[in-house]
């Protein structure tokens, strides 16, 4: 198995900032990061295991009512996560409020089922949509990280900001944790990924 | 039921406040004629599936909604489920519109019909049912004061986006930043914008 | 593509959806104890530190040992639920539970009032789904550390409750010891909370000002 054609999707093929998908539904999250890993996982899970059901069934499943198919599945598995959230982390979970169920939504899921699970072996799927959905997170994870570092000083809720800045005037930027700066955010890290790859402007 | 009506528009805009309906505005945004086509048709679908969303979730789904039924299934808690249906429940309504349309007004369907497909997956649509759910509207006229709101504030988010972007065109960006990264930086411009309406 | 016939198609999407229904429900009775442990949790650390607990007592799981340990649920007069918490220090607050409405949905708290009926001990706010940075800020303890000792009658001992002032308690004619002020961009969600305030601390005046005298 050739490793290197799933990596792509972490940097020259990421789902986000190359091929534009699920920008929808998840950036809400990320003003900390704590609560973007966790829908970085969720969305991880969801679409390796998504891909991999599908492309399991994929010699069954009638072509013209696919992707109701793919729909149930998918928002099965977003209720089995959104499930066990609320048991094991609740605080989590009431963060992540509705877009838990958004994850249905998100393009990856359904743009990586219809591109690659429908057409290739369970294995080969299961880690199309692992790569995808950690190059998702990725970017989830660099946005919360700076959102929550210059919003509040902390990381992952740990001071990270010494005093002594504060003292010399230095202030937390309470902008940063309002929603529309996850998006210039978004589109700076498209600037600098792009300025290193040589990509077709979309 | 205004207050909602108007925050849902300004303030807690689909768009600029949840990011719900990105691709599909990235993706159709190039010009202002179809990127008003395209609000049309999401504050239309909107509309009709938040309250029929709505009426599921409060007489079928919700714990104890089914004892209008009979007293015995009133503790029957089937929230969990409401995600599933939610999503069937929009699929299956932008179907019968775009079969309604077609039929009853062709003309329309030139202009809308295109999109229709298109909406059965955007987060817009979902999302408004999910926060409907979340918000506990006291009724329907709440929900569908919602509905339309949140429509038409993604309606007024994609023009003035297409507006802007048709501008764009003539302006020099630098080569890695033209496309996708400008059009983020704008969007997150256009929202610290409409925070403006924060103090109504 | 292989064709299939409608009875194919119809067999399999029915026997799909009776599968993952079935698993779903069972996901769902099986986790269900456990969210509710977790509601549990969540409402017995939002009581206690009202009442000015904090740290390891409060923390995960241990939060309901503490809870049986030191609160204890009675009923005033009129037969509303008052908790009465044996604080740190060995004196009792009175956590009263309020229940009111946000911009969008449903907005509570607890607030504890100290054992002269008067003086507000602590407080925490809470909300479902309020908007990030303006209205949820009311779960921030910024917002609710001015409620301390703050009172709930003025000096002719007539019930005032604590009001949520727009614009903030300095720029108004509302006495400082009567007051907060609203968060900014969150107006709706503040009337809320000072409504809130108003209605279900009112219920309690008689039982406050028993405990007064």
């Amino acid at each position: 198995m050739n490793i290197k054609k799933y990596l792509g999707p972490l940097s020259k093929d990421n789902p986000i900032l190359v091929q534009v998908l699920g920008v929808c539904s998840a950036l809400a999250v990320t003003a900390q990061l704590k609560p973007a890993i966790v829908m970085a996982i969720s969305v991880t899970a969801v679409a390796a295991l998504g891909n991999l059901i599908i492309s399991l069934l994929r010699n069954t499943i009638p072509p013209r009512i696919r992707i109701i198919v793919q729909l149930i599945i998918v928002a099965a598995l977003v209720i089995l996560t959104d499930q066990i959230l609320q048991a094991w982390f609740y605080d989590i979970s009431k963060m992540l409020s509705v877009f838990v169920g958004l994850i249905i939504t998100n393009c990856i899921l359904m743009g990586r089922i219809e591109a690659f699970a429908l057409g290739n072996k369970p294995i080969p799927s299961f880690f199309d949509g692992l790569f995808n959905g950690l190059g998702y997170g990725l970017v989830l994870a660099v946005v919360g990280f700076v959102r929550e570092l210059l919003a509040s000083g902390s990381v992952w809720n740990h001071k990270i900001i010494p005093d002594s800045f504060y003292a010399h005037g230095y202030m937390n930027n309470g902008l940063v944790s309002l929603p529309p700066m996850a998006l210039i955010l978004i589109g700076l890290l498209v600037w600098i990924q792009r300025s290193g790859s040589k990509t077709e402007k979309i | 039921m205004i207050e909602i009506f108007v925050r849902s528009i300004f303030i807690d805009n689909m768009i600029f406040a949840y990011f719900l309906g990105m691709c599909s505005y990235l993706a159709v945004s190039k010009n202002v004629k179809t990127s008003f086509g395209l609000g049309v048709a999401v504050t239309f679908v909107l509309v009709v599936t938040v309250p029929v969303n709505y009426l599921i979730d409060n007489y079928l789904l919700k714990k104890g909604a089914l004892s209008w039924l009979s007293a015995s299934l009133g503790g029957l808690d089937m929230s969990f489920l409401s995600l599933i249906v939610f999503i069937a429940v929009v699929a299956a309504i932008v179907q019968l519109l775009e079969m309604v349309i077609e039929k009853y007004a062709p003309a329309l369907y030139n202009s809308l019909g295109i999109f229709l497909p298109l909406i059965a997956v955007n987060c817009a649509i979902l999302g408004a049912s999910l926060f409907m759910q979340e918000r506990n509207f006291p009724n329907v006229a709440h929900a569908l004061a919602y509905a339309s709101g949140s429509g038409i504030g993604w309606l007024l988010a994609i023009v003035a986006f297409a507006a802007i972007r048709e501008r764009l065109r003539y302006s020099q960006i630098p080569k890695p930043l033209q496309g996708l990264g400008i059009s983020c930086i704008i969007t997150g411009l256009m929202g610290l914008g409409f925070m403006a309406f924060l103090g109504m | 593509m292989k064709n299939f016939s409608n009875k194919y198609i119809f067999i399999y999407i029915t026997v799909l959806v009776i599968i993952v229904a079935v698993l779903l429900a069972l996901a769902s009775i099986t986790l269900q104890p456990r969210q509710n442990e977790n509601r549990k949790i969540e409402s017995y650390t939002q009581i206690l530190m009202a009442a000015g607990y904090s740290g390891n007592e409060i923390s995960g799981r241990s939060v309901i040992k503490t809870y049986q340990q030191v609160a204890d649920s009675v009923l005033t007069d009129n037969n509303l639920l008052v908790i009465k918490v044996k604080t740190e220090d060995g004196s009792h607050n009175y956590i009263i539970p309020l229940r009111g409405k946000g911009l969008w949905g449903p907005v509570w708290g607890y607030i504890a009032v100290a054992a002269d009926g008067n003086t507000i001990a602590g407080a925490v706010f809470a909300h479902k789904g309020e908007t990030p940075g303006l209205g949820a800020e009311i779960a921030n303890p910024q917002f609710s550390d001015e409620f301390k000792g703050k009172q709930l009658f003025d000096e002719n001992g007539e019930f005032v409750s604590i009001r949520v002032v727009k614009g903030g308690v300095a720029n108004s004619n509302i006495n400082p010891l009567h007051g907060v002020d609203a968060i900014t961009g969150g107006t709706v969600t503040s009337n809320g909370v000072d409504k809130m305030l108003k209605d279900c601390l009112g219920r309690y005046k008689e039982f406050l000002k028993k405990l007064r005298q």
